[in-house]
This record gives structure tokens, C-alpha cells and sequence, in this order.
């Protein structure tokens, strides 16, 4: 199976079927100027069809709270998953065009009115909230802000409880989904800075911070506060060190973010690779602070293992808030932050971040929350950048698409009145009472129930950070690192494979024989190299003829390794998030590598 | 302590080990030998016991055996005593570290008799007073005494699971391993977050008291810790919430040597451990045996050329005389082979591993066709381990058990060698002796 060009292949069919509005920005803008002509007739509606009215405006979803068009919906896509996709592309082009359609943000309203046409052609009725809003399309169109005032303003004229539910409800189903991994060395403020931002936007209420303060303050250990919110046990409260991941959601205008917060104590960096396997992009929180920084930036330290951990796990952007700018040490200078922004940079290249598209600084307190939300308006005002939150939401969004079959690998499991699965929809979408198959053990399992941010829902797309409850396995027969699969389109397991690895850090040779432990996805296993195959020749690229007999540090090879069970990955050519792995060993990251080839 | 099995005055601790090897390699042919009726006797003398008092023994034996109704059974029973008899006449007193006497009649694999008769005194005193007539030999003591006294205990535990294991001269053993499912933080909040978090502390100190109890089972037999010492080793707080916990035995507890943190559970978390701990550890064996490969493998990352491996390559070195430090795995099964060609009277010597053994052509004269005459086989390194002096060099027989151990028995076919001065193999090599070796994969 190669999902890629599954997709691909689907998408071209679809694209000729179905108007091109989701998928071409320029035509969907002349649709919409079509469409603002249609709409004016449409106006005598508006009043009578509220209920549909604002569900519309956002974006697609509201189609399966309200109407009959959605309920269509609703009944279709369960069987368009069993079915081939290509035989159904109609219902489908509806169900797959949707999240496209917020993906492409800046013909967010096109792309609505162009689907809003594609639901005239089969139920006339619904059409009007698009009307109200024709005047002020061609504005909105440009300008981004302005953009998502109009739901809530709608929301209000009509002051019905059961609309503005439906609103929310739609409103955050279609909202992008970016997964965020705070990473740094330990101490750097990875949780503060979370907890900050959870505070900021409102998921946690002051009462409770206060109350956390308070706790902080009997511990003695008040700065620490912010990051109770994320820090949830007791271990980790008492130690003020992170262990496990931590998640958490906060939501923009218009993006609805996960929080993954990463530990920073190198005993915990496994822990700390699983949550980064699950991000779009990164936060390096770096410790301004005189001797910190440099810290963290020495060989062995994390900041330096991190950038190199996310960027293996497949991690293209990368934020950098100096953190602490508010330390006595530091006091906002800006000669700091511009030291600490010229050290960094050079490595972040060579981890392979391009410094110009894939780095952003910004300068910050996770304390005091300066430059968080809000610009600091008096300390350091030389910073003339966007704050981390608008940042984050006016970033361009990620391509995504959610066709191609479902694949979910299972980050976590617990038991809750059933078996719950957590993980991220790397490529498909997900719904309530389809059946799927859990690799490796070809387990045939229902979904009973998606939860998205503690809220149940119906569908689940790509991209989306989810809890899932499954009927027909017990939970002690899943391991993180399990995948969850379209039963027509299932992933590929193995044992034994070849792969190209670059050897980062060791201090002797290594041969076969070697034993590591390879984290590929979410899943860890023991592994060992059984042969070297082909040495390859940095600059050129070149295999050589020779089979080597043992590699050093910093050279690339290819390799055949064995793992000790069956466990899932696609080759990178195929899948690049099931087909790079690290290797660690005695608690350092060794190799990063991609799989080439599956042979067992 | 003074060791002599055949040993000559001047020992080293690497010589000792070569003892010890071969010790090894006697109790598994002597485990694997099986005999007609009753007839294998096992003897040992601990030390200062007295040669008379055992001949007496042996002398009343021989007068119940000439009892025994079946004649077969009566016979080999007898000549077996003999022959014991036999051989303890050759000793005037016990040696200071007693006396070990195997003797019996052994059913080959191509079903022949033979008579065996070893005796030997062992590298260590040992301590038991034994005579056994059985169809088997009885090596038990034996074994015990090559155990290394000093055994470690490791304890691994982490998020995961957990793992019981020991060290002792070169051997690691995983005593036992279990996992568990400790619910992580999930963010479950609301009103039975509190409640949550109270279940989940429940359930990490039942895996702390499961560990404690555990621990008590595998490291304390007859109520005495049977461990020199103890290593705790996790990722997260378990380990010194254990060493801490009262549920942890007192008679445990004093032999913690070292906590150590390490990063992954199981195997790989056990490997770790025991590099962590490697400095408490440094007289153990298996410490020793990474140390010297690690600096083997040092010798090649830094491209010194004072290295070898390969039959060859090595074979080449230690007739140079430049080997100093000879490395080989304890179960190479290279065969060294040599054949007289009956026809020009030239020896020759191969070294085969099982596969190539199955290729007659080895054994077939190139030019002539002429069959070759097998002269002497036998494993190569038994072959080394009684010549290895006559090169001037130290042998190490090391395990696979090692990271480093692997690497070497995988990477470099198990047998190298440490060089006293730069050698350029490539030279002297011819090339199809390359290809040859990568046609393996």
C-alpha cells in the first residue's frame, strides 16, 4: 500500500468531478463572485432559514447539526468509507472537500460559498446565510481578521441558546487542528510558558491558578504555578519536573491548537520523542538566563537532542522563544537575545531547519506572559514581531488533506468504561461506528465513540489529536505504537528492513550486532543491526560498492535492521510519518533514519 | 588465591580465565556424556580431607558393588572403581584446593564405548565432599564454584514494567520480568480528577510493593541475600521510591549499591544499568570484558591499524608474534582441520566454519583430485587456548552477552585480535578473501 499516491490519485479524480472551489483559490474566488450573485436573489430567506444561517457561515461541519443536507451526510460517509472511494465521489467530495476548505484559509468564504452551491444543487432552502453576508465577502476575502467576527455577530443578532450552540459546535469541528510540541532543556519553562498560555486563553480560570499559587506558595516553590496546569501529578508537582507528555487545548479565532508539552529531563526524552511524533510544529524553549543557555546548548544538553528529535520526528516548523527575558540576568536586553539568536542558528541549521522559512524568534516571559498574547508594550518594546499566539494563528496552514485511508498510531490507552485509544489521525478521518483494524495483530475493532477535546464527536479529520473508544480489544492488548487502519487499505508490518541511517553521536564504531532501542512513530522497540549494507557518501550521495564493516559518527549507511516483534511502518517514500525512526541507547539519541525498504 | 588446573607457576588473570574456560568446556562434555547402567563415578575431595580415608571408601565400594546381580552392571561398576583407585595412588596428599576424579565408561555419538578417567584439581578450593556411582556425571559443584562469588542483583523498573536480573563474572541472567500498566496523566479532570489521581497513586504503590516482593523471592534464599550486591536502575521516581519504601526487605536494602538512572525499561535498560554502574562493578568480569572490546573497537574508530581480525588476519598476527591481546568468542565454531595429502606428504591447514565444512571440496587436492587424509580436527579455539603462549599473546575468551560483545562476534566474525605495532593486512590479503566474507550476507 502507498497511501501517498492513493491520495493523490483520488484527488485528481475528485478535482475533475467536483468543482474546483476547495482545491484552487482563484477559481473559488470567481465562484464566489458568482455566487454573491446568486445570493442577492436568495435574500428574501434570511430571516426564515436562521437556524442553517450561521452554521454555514464558518464552514461546512454544520451541515451534519443542521439540515437535511446534512444528515445525508452523515449517512453517507460511514458507507464511503467501506466503500472505494473512487465509486461514490459525489457524497464524498462534500465530506473530503470540507476541511480543505478551512485549510485553505484565506478563500475560507469562497470555499463555503462554493460548497453552500454544491448544496443548492441538491436542497435549494438552506442558502440564505450566505446571502447576508455577499456585501461583505469581497472584504473578507482580504482581510483575514474580519474574517470570523461575522459567525459571532450573526450568533448574537439571533441570541438562541441552540444556535450558538450549533455554532461553537460547528465552529470548532472546522477548525484547523495544529498540533504543538514545547520542547527545551529541562528548567528552560515548557510548562510555565503552556500553562501561561491555557491562562491566557481562557482554559483555565483564575480561581484555579490561585489556587495553585497558593499550593506553590505552602511548597515554597511559587514560581512554579503556571505550570500546575500541566504538571498533573504529584510526582511532578513535587519535583517540578515534567515526566510525561502533557496535553492540553486551547483554542483562537481560527485555530484550535493541542498542546503537547514535552519533559525536558533527559531520563525522560523517550516520553519526550512520543509527544513530539505527534506535532506539526515545535516550540524550542530556550532559557535566556546567564549559564542556563549555554546549558542547554553543551553536548548533552537538550536543547541541542530535542531540535534534532523533532525534526526527525518529522517537524518542519520551528518557534524559538527565548525564554526568561524578565531575569535579573537579562532584563530584556536585547544584545541577549540577539547572542542567544546568533548561537542558535548555526545548529538549527544544521539540524536542517532553514533559517529564513522554517525558524521563528520571539523573545518572552513565560512568568510574567509578556509577548504570549500580547505584545510587551514597555520592557521590550525593540521587539517588533507578532506575539507567540497570533504567531501561531497566522501561520500559513498545513497541507493537509484527509483523503486516503485512516491511519492512526496509538499514543496512549486507558481504560474508562472501555477501551479509549489516544492518538493523531495522521492521514484519513475517523467516525463514530465505522469499523477498523488495529495492526499489527490485523485486531478488527468498532469505534464506538471519538472524543476531540473532551467532547464527543461524530468525525475526526487528519491532523486532529483524538480519544477514541473502541469496541472488540481489550486494553491490554494494545501498546502505544499500534496503528489504527482502514480495513481495505491496512499498513504494512515488519521485522526486518532495510534503511538509510546517519550516525549523530558515538563514541566507538558500530557493527552488526549493534543493539539500540528505535522509536518509529509512537511505537519503541528493540532493535539490532544485522548487516551493513552500503556506506553513502555525504556530499555525493554515492553507495558504495563495499560493504563496510563497521560505521563511526557521522557517517550515513545503509543498513538491514531487525527488531525483536512485528511492529508497523511504511517505507518513507510511502509515508514519511510511519517511515523515519530514531536510535537511542544508554540514554542518548545515536541515529536518526528512514526506512527504504520492508522485507520481512 | 593460587590456581593450577595443569597450570604452570607465573599466572595471569587472563591465563586464569583460560583455566576457567576450559573448565567450562570439560563440565559441558562431561554434562552431555551418558553411560550404561550405573556405572559413571563421580569423586570429589574437598581439601584437606585424606587420601586414605578415601581409598577406604573406595575399597568398601568395590566390596558392595561385587554384590550387584547383574553382570554387565557388576563389571564396569568394578573396573570403574579400579581405575579411580588407580588414579588416586598418583597423588601422595589432597591438593590445597581438593581433588575432582570423573571416571566411566561413556556411550559415543556413533555408539562406541569408552573409558574416560579425568581427574584435576580445581582452580578454586571447593568445598564438597562428594561420590555419586550414576549413569551420569555430576558437575553441579563444579558449576557452582565457576559461578563467580560475587553476583550482583539488578533491578530495572520504570513506567513499564519491570526486570530481575544478575551479573556474575561474564554472565547476565534476567531472572524475571513483568510488565505493568500504570495509567499515565491523560488530563481526566473535572470533579474525579482528585480521584483519578488517588487511583493512580494506589496502583504505583502496588507496583512498588509487587517489586519489593519479588525482589525478596528471587535475591533471598534461606533468608540470607544470595546477591554481593544490589542495583536499582529506572526512568522515572521508582527506584528510590523503592530503595526508600519500607515494603523493601532491610536485608536488601543494605546491599543497594548504586541507584542509576536510566532511560528505557527491559533489556536495553539492564544494558545501561549495568554501563552505569560499571565503576562499583569494575573487578566483574563482564565489566572488563566491555572494557577490552570497547578499547579493540577504539583501535578501529581511531584507524591505528593496530588491529586484526578474522582467522586469517589474526593467524597471520600471532605468527608475526604482533598480537598482544588475542580476543575470541567463547562459542566460535570455526574447526581447524589438518590434512596430509598422501600422495606429495604436504600438510595443510584449514580453518572451516560448519557450512564451508559441509563443501568437500575443501578436503580435495585443487590440482590432483586427490582426497585429502584428515590428520587432527579439532575447534579452533581449543587449538588457541593451548598455543595462544607460544605467540606471546594473552588470550580473552569473551561472551556475546555484551552490546559490545555482539558487535564483535557479528561485525567482526568473533575472532581479533589487539596489535602491538601497525600491521598493513590489506597487503599481505588477497582480494577473494574479502568477497568471500561478504557473501555471508
Amino acid at each position: 500500500m502507498d497511501p501517498q499516491a492513493n491520495q493523490e490519485g483520488e484527488l485528481d479524480s475528485w478535482d475533475q468531478q467536483e468543482d474546483p472551489g476547495p482545491g484552487d483559490q482563484d477559481e473559488s474566488l470567481q465562484l464566489s463572485d458568482q455566487l454573491t450573485g446568486l445570493n442577492v436573489h436568495a435574500t428574501p430567506f434570511v430571516p426564515g432559514t436562521n437556524i442553517n444561517a450561521p452554521a454555514f457561515v464558518p464552514s461546512f461541519g454544520s451541515k451534519q447539526s443542521s439540515g437535511s443536507g446534512g444528515d445525508n451526510n452523515d449517512q453517507n460517509n460511514p458507507i464511503n468509507e467501506k466503500a472505494e472511494p473512487c465509486e461514490t465521489p459525489t457524497s464524498q467530495d462534500e465530506s473530503k472537500s470540507t476541511p480543505e476548505a478551512v485549510s485553505s484559509d484565506k478563500s475560507e468564504n469562497s470555499a463555503n460559498s462554493a460548497n453552500s452551491e454544491n448544496s443548492d444543487s441538491c436542497c435549494s432552502t438552506p442558502e440564505e446565510p450566505v446571502q447576508e453576508n455577499g456585501p461583505d465577502e469581497s472584504d473578507k476575502v482580504e482581510e483575514q481578521e474580519t474574517e470570523k467576527e461575522t459567525p459571532k455577530m450573526i450568533a448574537t443578532k439571533k441570541k438562541e441558546t441552540k444556535q450558538n450552540l450549533q455554532l461553537e459546535e460547528a465552529e470548532k469541528e472546522f477548525k484547523e487542528n495544529v498540533n504543538v510540541v514545547f520542547i527545551g532543556h529541562v528548567d528552560a519553562g515548557k510548562s510555565t510558558i503552556g500553562g501561561h498560555i491555557m491562562y491566557l486563553t481562557g482554559q483555565v480560570d483564575k480561581r484555579t491558578l490561585e489556587k495553585y499559587e497558593r499550593e506553590a506558595k505552602e511548597k515554597n516553590r511559587e514560581s512554579w504555578y503556571l505550570s500546575w496546569a500541566l504538571d498533573t501529578n504529584t510526582e511532578e508537582r513535587d519535583k517540578g519536573k515534567t515526566v510525561e507528555v502533557g496535553r492540553a487545548f486551547f483554542e483562537t479565532e481560527k485555530k484550535h491548537f493541542t498542546i503537547l508539552d514535552a519533559p525536558g529531563h533527559r531520563s525522560f526524552v523517550p516520553n519526550m520523542i512520543s509527544g513530539a511524533a505527534q506535532a506539526d510544529l515545535a516550540v524550542l524553549v530556550i532559557s535566556a538566563r546567564k549559564g542556563e543557555f549555554e546549558t542547554g546548548f553543551e553536548r548533552g544538553g537538550q536543547t541541542r537532542e530535542h531540535a534534532m528529535l523533532a525534526k526527525t520526528a518529522g517537524v518542519k516548523h520551528l518557534v524559538v522563544l527565548i525564554n526568561k527575558m524578565d531575569d535579573p540576568t537579562v532584563e530584556w536586553s536585547e544584545e541577549r537575545y540577539e547572542e542567544c539568536q546568533s548561537k542558535l542558528i548555526p545548529f538549527l541549521k544544521k539540524v536542517g531547519f532553514n533559517p529564513k522559512k522554517d525558524i521563528y524568534f520571539i523573545p518572552v516571559s513565560g512568568m510574567t506572559g509578556e509577548n504570549l498574547k500580547c505584545r510587551s508594550q514597555s520592557s521590550g518594546a525593540w521587539y517588533k514581531g507578532p506575539a507567540l499566539i497570533p504567531y501561531l494563528e497566522n501561520l500559513p496552514p498545513l497541507n493537509r488533506s484527509s483523503d486516503g485511508p485512516l491511519i492512526m498510531p496509538v499514543t496512549d490507552k486507558y481504560k474508562d468504561m472501555g477501551t479509549i485509544l489516544l492518538g493523531k489521525i495522521e492521514s484519513g478521518s475517523i467516525s463514530k461506528g465505522q469499523s477498523v483494524i488495529l495492526m499489527p495483530n490485523k485486531m478488527p475493532v468498532e469505534i464506538l465513540a471519538v472524543i476531540s477535546d473532551d467532547d464527543d464527536a461524530t468525525v475526526a479529520n487528519t491532523g486532529e489529536n483524538v480519544k477514541i473508544k473502541v469496541k472488540g480489544v481489550e486494553e491490554d492488548d494494545v501498546l502505544s505504537g499500534f496503528v489504527l487502519c482502514d480495513p481495505v487499505n491496512i499498513c504494512h508490518t515488519g521485522r526486518v528492513f532495510d534503511a538509510q541511517i546517519v550516525i549523530i553521536e558515538y563514541k566507538s564504531i558500530i557493527c552488526p550486532g549493534f543493539n539500540a532501542v528505535m522509536h518509529i512513530h509512537t511505537c519503541v522497540e528493540e532493535v539490532q543491526i544485522k548487516a551493513l549494507l552500503a556506506l553513502v557518501d555525504k556530499k555525493s550521495g554515492t553507495r558504495s560498492k563495499q560493504r563496510p564493516r563497521f560505521v563511526k559518527q557521522d557517517q550515513i549507511v545503509i543498513a538491514r535492521l531487525e527488531t525483536s516483534g512485528v511492529i508497523c511502518m511504511e517505507t518513507f517514500k510511502d509515508f514519511p510519518q510511519m517511515g523515519r525512526f530514531t536510535l537511542r541507547d544508554e540514554g542518548k539519541t545515536i541515529a536518526i533514519g528512514k526506512v527504504l525498504k520492508l522485507l520481512e | 588465591m593460587s590456581a593450577s588446573f595443569g597450570g604452570g607457576g607465573d599466572e595471569t588473570a587472563a591465563d586464569r580465565n583460560v583455566e576457567i574456560w576450559k573448565i567450562k568446556k570439560l563440565i559441558k562434555s562431561l554434562e552431555a556424556a551418558r553411560g550404561n547402567g550405573t556405572s559413571m563415578i563421580s569423586l570429589i575431595i574437598p581439601p584437606k580431607d585424606q587420601i586414605s580415608r578415601v581409598s577406604k571408601m573406595l575399597a568398601d565400594e568395590f566390596g558392595t558393588a561385587s554384590n550387584i546381580k547383574s553382570r554387565v552392571n557388576r563389571l564396569s561398576v568394578l573396573s570403574a572403581i579400579t581405575s579411580v583407585q588407580q588414579r588416586l595412588k598418583l597423588y601422595s596428599k589432597v591438593p590445597p584446593n581438593g581433588l575432582v576424579i570423573y571416571c566411566g565408561t561413556i556411550v559415543t555419538d556413533d555408539g562406541k564405548e569408552k573409558k574416560v578417567n579425568i581427574d584435576f584439581e580445581p582452580f578454586r578450593p571447593i568445598n564438597t565432599s562428594l561420590y555419586l556411582c550414576d549413569n551420569k556425571f555430576h558437575t553441579e559443584a563444579l558449576t557452582a564454584l565457576l559461578a563467580d562469588d560475587n553476583k550482583f542483583g539488578f533491578i530495572v523498573m520504570d513506567g513499564n514494567g519491570a526486570l530481575f536480573g544478575t551479573l556474575s563474572g561474564n554472565t547476565r541472567d534476567v531472572l524475571h520480568k513483568f510488565t505493568v500498566d500504570l495509567p499515565k496523566k491523560h488530563g481526566r479532570g473535572g470533579q474525579s480528577a482528585l480521584r483519578f489521581a488517588r487511583l493512580r497513586m494506589e496502583k504505583r504503590h502496588n507496583y512498588v510493593r509487587k517489586v519489593a516482593e519479588t525482589a525478596v523471592t528471587l535475591y533471598i534464599t534461606n533468608d540470607k541475600a544470595n546477591i554481593a550486591g544490589l542495583i536499582l536502575a529506572g526512568s522515572a521516581d521508582f527506584k528510590t521510591e523503592l530503595s526508600q519504601s519500607d515494603m523493601f526487605d532491610p536485608r536488601l536494602q543494605a546491599k543497594v549499591l548504586k541507584l542509576v538512572d536510566v532511560s528505557y525499561g527491559g533489556e536495553n535498560g539492564f544494558n545501561q544499568a549495568i554501563e552505569l554502574s560499571s565503576e562499583v562493578l569494575a573487578n566483574v568480569k563482564f565489566i572488563q570484558e566491555k572494557k577490552l572490546i570497547g578499547k579493540y573497537f577504539d583501535e578501529i574508530s581511531q584507524d591505528t591499524g593496530k588491529f586484526c581480525f578474522g582467522v586469517d588476519d589474526t593467524l597471520k598476527g600471532l605468527e608475526m608474534g604482533s598480537v598482544e591481546i588475542l580476543i575470541v568468542w567463547e562459542n566460535l565454531d570455526i574447526m581447524r582441520y589438518s590434512l596430509k595429502n598422501h600422495q606429495t606428504d604436504e600438510e595443510k591447514i584449514l580453518h572451516l566454519t560448519p557450512e564451508q565444512e559441509k563443501d568437500r571440496t575443501y578436503f580435495v587436492n585443487k590440482d590432483t583430485g586427490v582426497e585429502l587424509e584428515l590428520v587432527d580436527s579439532l575447534p579452533l579455539l581449543e587449538w588457541l587456548a593451548n598455543n595462544y603462549k607460544t605467540f606471546g599473546a594473552t588470550l580473552e575468551i569473551i561472551t556475546d552477552k555484551s552490546q559490545e560483545g555482539s558487535q564483535f562476534c557479528k561485525g567482526f566474525g568473533g575472532i581479533g585480535g589487539i596489535l602491538r605495532y601497525r600491521v598493513d593486512f590489506q597487503q599481505l590479503e588477497l582480494d577473494d578473501d574479502e568477497f568471500a566474507d561478504f557473501d555471508d550476507y
